[in-house]
Order: structure tokens, then sequence, then C-alpha cells
């Protein structure tokens, strides 16, 4: 009896999956202009890291502001992508380096579409151009020509940016989504080679909407370099000591580019009532009075970036009410190829009672602080141990870890404490083997990710 | 004698190819060195091309942001400069400064981004007012020209003179339109209304060095009083720009460079890597536009020019030496074969000598007791036996002669034909051995045969191995004289079995064991030699037995003799 019970709720069950099925099928056929419709703006949240401030007493609170990007529409195209791999192949890339750096090339090719540009760059002390930038769909002799790589001589990273970028250029329209991902193992010798040269190509890259991620393999490369050349094009940083890495962080990094649902974004605060913006923490940006103008490039589907900004608001009265600042983020959806606008504001009221003070505490917002200055710690520790000043290193982290711990503690906040053990471990690490090349990569790196909210692969 | 001719001869070719060699090599050198300084030329000819294309660029781009410079709206000129520096990639920072106010854009402090406030300080010379606009040593330009049409001036002229070299900078070009493109301002709001009659204008640009790097600053001031406000050149954008543009190498090994103020190679097209110090053959300077940078060039082994084209002479020198090979080569074979005919010659002289002193001996015996018995002067009837004998034996032998000589003008010449039977060995050597008895017998020496007990069947002509045998056994006769035993045994080798013909006579001497199956050769070849012979015995045995699909070859036996051994395939 019992199992026939079963048998008919089976049954019911597999109708129902049926003319669901069909229902989203018949869905997929839907024309672009109705699904449009189903779009959802990119959200504009704006906090402070407490809700109540002192009264009768100016002081500094922060602002973030969310920009939380949501699910691209899962009926709709997706905006084609315009990648330009540019591959390392000097000759300290030879053997096992340079072949799963190839076959990584190939998968996230295997993962485009017909409407994808794809284009490849390999460069040693020559730059030269593999594959021109074209369709997707040829895969056959897209594969043939990037198995055919070998390695070879001097490493000429700038010229294979350069050329990366010619190739991106060819079709540089605003459908698509354009990315640069550049793979080195080495210190760059032929061409511009400082941090600051590869940081401005970076910067004047973004200007036509075009990112570079790097991917740093093994522990020879200039990590500082390829952050810089990331930071300033929004792109993505990524450090692998193993090749064995490779075609995960290549398919991570396609996740977010075939990802993308925001594009040309800029955040622009304002502070009214006498509220002074005082630093932005964690990004570059520019305060000019009251207002503080920010740009990222791409926002990736279900990925939430924020802005943190250090305010100091005048002093308040008891129980009055004030505006502490207003957001609005621009930018240009690429389903739709149109500009969309988010705002917010947020405010904050005045209280004579601590308790009251402490209980607005935002301890998301708080949080997000801290890790961030865990990272500014970070590259500070790393600017002390390039000047040889191990001592100061150390103490940096070891702060910035009690900071943590504190905050921890106060908050019961387990995932905060276990951040602060690891920055303890870091800083015993630098006392006893000092900077070494692969933990200088592993700082830079994750300060990096975490000043730009990079997902973790 | 025979070998100073033949050494005479060699050295009649050696001489004159060897000397031909060394006029050819030192006509090769001079026809070298005329391509590397032509090679040389090209290169200098093809970097100062290079570099007056980028000049060109360089010039265009600068003429096309100071004309959108010019035509950018007082009233609004902060806000057009601040979306113009964050659209194009061709400017790295905008400014506006007064003399009376300083510099208003960008402000110091938090109001502007880290790039700026190093901007500010790296201008601080200009905008703090210590070194006044215009710069001497910059470039100004007073007119400027009208929008859209770059001025071509001094290098523009020297291009069209090098159009020839041109051809392959298409490229190059191409990449200079799309930064003119680039530096129209597209994106930012120009008043076309202003014309250059309005104002009285200046503006231009300066190379300015920091910390030994080379900025270069546009400024335009559109009226006396007015502001002076500018752009700072994006280099690196100009650079990443005009590197995927930068021709590629030429076929003739050289690396073509651009090379910066601090001495670093900023991009290159060649396939050679240059290391760090190395020192370029040529060297082209970019200045007034670019100043300390240059186009230089690298001999491709990066040590010299000269050293780098150097394929030509080896390529010559190669097929010289190749010549000159063949030369000796082919003259070595002429002589050699000169000297081969002349012994086959003098073998051929030999033999028919031999071979006529062969047939006139017994000959004169057969006419000598022919003429006693014809003239009927023997009575005795045992004397007439004997001499009958003597003729009948003779006669024999002669036939064995002619028919050896038969023989090996037919196996000369491929016409031999063979009749393959299949012969029971023992049967056949013991038959052999019988009829030739006798005749051993006579010649005061002994035959005795070891056969195995099994019966050794082998597939081959009757006749023809019976000649093998006869001159093997004539052999013995002839050299290991009276009193000798000679011994025919067969033995089973492998797939093969083998019949030895050994005797215990003086053997062949070490010399001449690998000789005596030539033709023609005997070891004693005078006519007054002891033994008779044409020299063509061995010669047809072993030919015979190879014919057959086996071998005879010589060893020498234990204990002193001969030892010939026929080798032949038993079924």
């Amino acid at each position: 009896m019992g199992n026939g019970i079963n048998g008919r709720k089976v049954g019911f069950a597999a109708i129902v999956a049926m003319v669901l099925f069909c229902i989203f099928s018949v869905g997929s056929f839907v024309p672009i202009t109705r699904a449009t419709k189903a779009y959802k703006k990119v959200g504009c949240k704006i906090e402070l890291d407490r809700g109540v401030l002192p009264a009768e007493n100016p002081q500094n609170v922060v602002v973030k502001v969310t920009l939380d990007a949501p699910a691209p529409p899962s009926r709709m195209e997706r905006p084609p992508v315009n990648i330009a791999i540019v591959l390392d192949r000097s000759g300290s890339m030879s053997g096992q380096k340079l072949e799963k750096a190839k076959q990584a090339a190939i998968e996230a090719l295997r993962r485009l579409g017909q409407k994808d540009m794809f284009s490849v760059i390999v460069y040693d002390h020559n730059v030269k151009t593999i594959v021109p930038a074209q369709s997707a769909r040829n895969v056959e002799w897209i594969e043939s020509r990037i198995r055919g790589i070998g390695p070879g001589g001097n490493t000429a990273l700038f010229g294979g940016v350069s050329q990366g970028a010619s190739e991106v250029r060819k079709n540089l329209s605003n459908k698509y989504v354009h990315r640069i991902i550049l793979l080195s193992d080495g210190l760059a010798n032929v061409g511009p080679s400082s941090p600051e040269d590869l940081g401005r190509l970076g910067a004047a890259l973004i200007k036509e909407s075009i990112s570079v991620t790097t991917i740093g393999v093994g522990t020879d490369y200039n990590e500082d370099l390829m952050a810089r050349l990331s930071q300033n094009s929004d792109g993505n940083t990524y450090f692998v000591e193993s090749s064995r890495d490779l075609p995960k962080i290549f398919a991570a990094e396609l996740g977010d580019v075939l990802n993308v649902v925001a594009k040309k974004v800029s955040v622009i605060i304002q502070c009214p009532n006498g509220v002074e913006p005082v630093r932005i923490i964690g990004r570059d940006g520019r305060i000019n009075g009251g207002t503080v103008a920010l740009s990222l490039n791409q926002l990736y589907g279900g990925q939430e970036k924020y802005v943190l900004v250090e305010v100091r608001v005048p002093a308040g009265k008891n129980g009055e009410d004030t505006k502490v600042a207003m957001a609005e983020v621009t930018y240009v959806n690429p389903f739709t190829r149109k500009k969309e606008i988010s705002k917010g504001h947020v405010n904050a009221s005045f209280s004579r009672d601590p308790a009251t003070v402490e209980k607005s505490a935002n301890i998301g917002v708080k949080r997000d602080v801290q890790l961030n200055k865990k990272a500014l710690a970070e590259e500070e520790a790393i600017r002390f141990s390039d000047d040889g000043k191990a001592g100061q290193a150390v103490d940096a982290l070891l702060n910035s870890a009690q900071q943590l711990k504190d905050f921890g503690t106060k908050y019961k906040d387990p995932e905060i404490l276990e951040k602060a053990r690891e920055l303890e471990d870091e800083a015993d690490a630098l006392k006893t083997e000092g900077m070494t090349k692969k933990k200088r990569k592993e700082l830079r790196t994750k300060s990096y990710q975490m000043k730009n909210q990079q997902k973790k692969y | 004698m025979k070998k100073r001719s033949i050494l005479f001869y060699w050295l009649l070719i050696f001489f004159p190819a060897l000397i031909i060699s060394i006029s050819a090599f030192q006509l090769l050198s001079h026809e070298q060195e005329r391509i590397n300084r032509m090679a040389v030329a090209s290169a200098e000819d093809r970097a100062r091309t290079i570099g007056e294309t980028l000049q060109i660029t360089v010039e265009a781009v600068e003429d096309e942001l100071l004309s959108s410079l010019r035509e950018i709206p007082e009233r609004d000129l902060e806000n057009t400069l601040l979306g113009w520096e964050q659209s194009n990639p061709l400017i790295r920072n905008v400014f506006i400064w007064d003399r009376h106010s300083g510099l208003k854009y960008p402000a110091s402090g938090l109001a502007s981004t880290s790039e700026e406030r190093q901007f500010i300080i790296r201008f601080d010379g200009l905008f703090s007012g210590r070194i006044s606009w215009p710069l001497t040593g910059s470039y100004r330009r007073d007119i400027l020209p009208a929008p859209g049409q770059p001025t071509l001036t001094g290098p523009a002229a020297a291009e069209k003179k090098a159009s020839g070299l041109l051809q392959d900078l298409r490229e190059f070009k191409t990449g200079r339109q799309e930064l003119v493109q680039i530096a129209k301002g597209k994106n930012i709001r120009l008043d076309k209304s202003i014309t250059k009659t309005e104002f009285s204008e200046t503006g231009g640009w300066i190379p300015w060095f920091a910390e030994n790097k080379l900025y270069i600053l546009g400024w335009v001031k559109t009226r006396e009083s007015g502001p002076v406000y500018g752009v700072e050149l994006e280099l690196v954008t100009l650079l990443s720009r005009l590197i995927t543009r930068f021709p590629s190498a030429s076929s003739e090994g050289f690396v073509y460079a651009l090379r910066d103020d601090a001495g670093q190679l900023l991009h290159q097209s060649g396939t050679a890597p240059i290391d760090a110090g190395a020192v370029p053959d040529i060297s082209i300077s970019l200045a007034p536009h670019l100043p300390h940078w240059e186009i230089v060039v690298y001999g491709s082994d990066k040590k010299g020019l000269v050293r780098s084209e150097k394929g030509f002479l080896v390529l010559a020198g190669l097929l010289l030496m190749i010549f000159m090979a063949a030369i000796i080569i082919g003259g070595s074979l002429l002589t050699w074969q000169a000297h081969r005919n002349m012994k086959d010659a003098l073998q051929k002289t030999s033999f028919v000598s031999n071979v006529s002193h062969e047939l006139k001996t017994p000959l004169t015996s057969i006419r000598m007791y022919a003429e006693l018995l014809f003239e009927g002067r023997i009575k005795d009837p045992d004397k007439k036996k004997t001499y009958l004998q003597v003729i009948v034996s003779e006669s024999q032998r002669l036939t064995r002669l002619v028919n050896n000589v038969l023989d090996f003008s037919r196996l000369e010449q491929g016409r031999k034909t063979y009749h393959p039977q299949k012969i029971d060995l023992n049967e056949f050597l013991m038959e052999v051995v019988d009829s030739h008895r006798l005749r051993i017998k006579e010649a005061g020496m002994t035959i005795d045969t070891h056969f195995l007990g099994e019966k050794i069947f082998v597939n081959a002509d009757r006749d023809a191995i019976e000649q093998v045998f006869i001159n093997l056994i004539d052999n013995s006769i002839k050299y290991a004289g009276p009193g000798i035993e000679v011994v025919v045994s067969v033995n089973k080798n492998g797939k093969d079995c083998e019949i030895r013909i050994e005797d215990r006579g003086p053997g062949v001497p070490e010399a001449d064991r690998h000789k005596i199956f030539e033709k023609f050769h005997r070891v004693d070849d005078t006519l007054t030699s002891k033994q008779q012979g044409s020299g063509l015995g061995l010669s047809i045995a072993r030919k015979i037995s190879r014919d057959l699909g086996g071998n005879l070859v010589y060893e020498s036996r234990d204990g002193g003799g001969s030892c010939f051994i026929v080798r032949l395939p038993y079924l």
C-alpha cells in the first residue's frame, strides 16, 4: 500500500518536473525585449559602522557603499567577451609550466561561445601573435596553434600586453567585455619593466575599457608589477606556486568574465551638512570638498564590491538626526548597453547614551574595515621589509593581528580570530625566515584580492 | 717510377685547384666586405627611417592634442580637461595654471589622486613660477596648425626621400593614424567656432626630465591674460601603441630596438636577445620630440655588424670547398682508373705470352714424337707405346688449357650456362680422383681421400664442378712437387659442405694470398718461371664456386702447405 502511494507521488513529481521543464524551455525562446524587463539593477546599499553617534562631539565614522551585483538573467544571452591571452614563453617557462599554460588556454577557449572573440599572444624577447583576434568558434585551428607554442628567450612583458591590447582593440565595440589574461613566471627584462610603468599601462587600458588579469606562476615573477597592472586596469590578480593550478585559475577567471553584469562603474559619494571625507580605505580615488569619486571597471554576477570612506561628522545634539552621505552608482548595463544609475543615502542620529551608541554598531562594516586594515598592514610589512626594516615589518603584522584579535574577541567572530592567528603565524615566519619570495607574493596577492574584493577560486 | 708518375699527375691537378681556390676565396672576402658595407648602410637607412617615422608620429599626435586643447571653451575648462583625462589614454594628467593664482587644477591634498600629487611634484618648477612659460630649449609652436592638418616639416621631407625604404613601414603609419584619431579629442566638448585669429595663441611641448626619466608636457595659452593649461602626454600609451606597429626584423639579421634616456631597451624587433651591456652598432637620436631616446641597431652576434653578415662568405666558402674536393677527387679517380687500366694491359700481355708458351710446350712434344713415329725410325714397340702415351697426355694437357681459356672467356662475358643436377659428392669426388690418380702418380705424388660415412648430395653442374677440382689438383701438382701427398676430404659446416684439397707443398706466401684468386695473377709471373700456367685456374675455380652458390677460399695448412676449401650448400 505504502509503495503504491510512493509510486503515485513519484509519478506526480515527474509530471510536474516535465511541465516545469517545458515552461522553461519555451521561456528560453522568449524574445530579448521581453526578458530585459526581468533585469535587476545593481544595488547600492550605504551603511555606517554605527547608526548612533555620541552627541556633542565631532567624530570619524566609516561609510560603506556596497555595490550588490545581481545574478545575470538566466534566460538571456550573456554579453560576448573579447579575450586576449598573453603567455610568457621565456626559457624559464619551458616544460611543465608552458604545457599547463597551454592546456589552460585551450580549456578557456572551449568554454567560449561563437560570438566571443579570442586571441593568443606569446612573448619572449619578441612578441608574436599566435592567434589573431577571431571568433572562438574556430576551435580546432586555434587549438593546433596553441599546441605549437614552444619556449623561447627573454621576457618582453610590456610588448606582450601591448600586443594583447592591440588584438582586443580590433573589436573594441561596446557590446563586448574586454579582457587580457597575462601569464608570466619571470621578471620583465625587455621593454618598460617597473611596476610604475606597467601600472600606467593598466591605467591607460582601462580608459578603453580593457582590463588586465595577471597570473604569476612560481616565485620568480615581479608581484608588484603584476598587482599594479591589475589594480590600475581593474582586473584580477592570482599567484600560483605550482603550474598544476593553472587550469583552475583560468576557469575561475573566465567564470568572472562570462558573468559581467555591469561595466564602467563609477561611484560618487556626496557628504552634506558639513560632513567632511577624510580618506578612502583600500582604494584610490579623489576627494574634492564633500565629494568622493571612485571608478571600478566591471561587476560580476552575484558579486558584492564595496567602497569604504572615512568621514568626519560634526558635533550633533542629542536625539538629532543627520544625513551623513549620499551615493550614486553609475554603470553601463552590458545586456541593454544603456547607462543605469542606482542611488542610496545614509543617516545617523546622535545620543548621549554610550550603551545606545555601542548597540548601534554595524559589525559587518567594522569587520570589512578590519580586513582592509589587515590588507594595508600586509602592504606596509612588504614596504618595511623592502627597506630592510624587518623588525618594523613584523610589528606591523603583529599590531594588525592584535587589532583583529581585539575585534574578534569583542564581537565573538571566530573567522576574524582565525585571520588574527594567520597573521601572527605570518609575523613569526617573517621573524625566523625573513621575507621569502613566496611569502612576499602571497602577501601582495592576498592584500590586492582583499582590497579589490576579488572572488576566491 | 709508376708511383711517381701518379703523384706527378695528381699534383698537376691539385696545385692549380688550390691556387684557383685561394684566389676565389680572396675575391669572395672582398665581395663579403662590400656586402657588409651595404648591409650596414642599409641598416642605418632603415633605422633612420624608423626614427623619422616615430618622430612624425609623435609630432602629429602632439599637433592634434594642441589643436584640441585650443578649442576647449575657457568657461568649461576644468570639467572638459578632467573628462578628457579620464577618457583619453594618451593623456596622463591635465593642468590649469594661472600666473597670479598658481596651479588651479589639479588641487593639492586629498582632492587629487596619488598620480596627480606626483605630477604636481614633478613639474613643481613650472607650477611654482620658478621657470617661466615657454621654456628655453622646448620646441614650441607659436602658430598652431589648423585642426586635422598635422604639420609635417623637417622629418616629413626626409620621409618622402626615403619612400622606397618606407614600404615596409605601412603598419607604422596605420598606428600613427590611430593615435592621431585618439588625439583629436572626440570625447570632449570643443568650440569649433574658435579660430586662431581671435587670440594671440602660444603653446608648445616641453620635454621634462625628472628622476632621470622623460615626461612631455603640452601647454596652450589662448590669450595674453588667460590661464596656461595643457596635458601631460602618456608616453606609455604612445609606446604601447607604437611597438605593436614597430617594423619587424629585416632578413639581414640585425636587431632594431628603441632605447630610452636611461639606456633601457623599450622594444626590439629581431630574433637575438640583446644583453644589457651590449653596445649598439648604430644609434639614431629621436630628439627633439623624444630627447635622449634613440633607435639602435645591433648585429645579430651582438659583437659587430661585420661578423654578423658572414652568411655569404660561409656559403661561398662551402661551395668553393665542394668545388675543390670535386676536382681533387675526380682527378684522383681518373689517375687511379688509368693506373688500373695500365695494370690490366700488362697482365693481359703477360697472359698472352704465358698462354702461347703453354700451348707451345705440349705442341713441341707432340710434334717431336709424332715426327719420330712418322719417320718409322722407332722400332721398339715399348718405346712406340711410350711415345704415343706422351702424345696423348700432352694433347689432354692442351685440351685442359684451351678449356680453361674458353671457360674464362665465357665467365667474363657472363655467357657460361650451368646445368645443375643432384650429385652424390662422395661418388663424384672418387670418380674425379680416380681419373686423375695416374697423372698424380706420374707427377711423383700420391692422393688420399677422407670422406664422411654418410652420403652428401649437392645441386651443381657436374662439368663445372669437375673443372674446379681439376684446376685445384693441377695447382697442387704444379706447386707441391714430387713426393708430396694430396689429401681430399669432405666435412659438413653448418648449411655448407666443405671439400678440402690439402698438400704439404711450399704453400702461398703471405703477401700473395689475397691475390691468388685474381685473374692473370701468378706468384712468379716471368716467362722463365719454373712452373707453367696461365694465371686463370684459381680465378675460374672461385668464380664457378660462387656461381654455384658456394665459395672457394685459401687457408694455410697447419704444419705447412696449402689448403683450398670449396664450400657448397648441400641438400
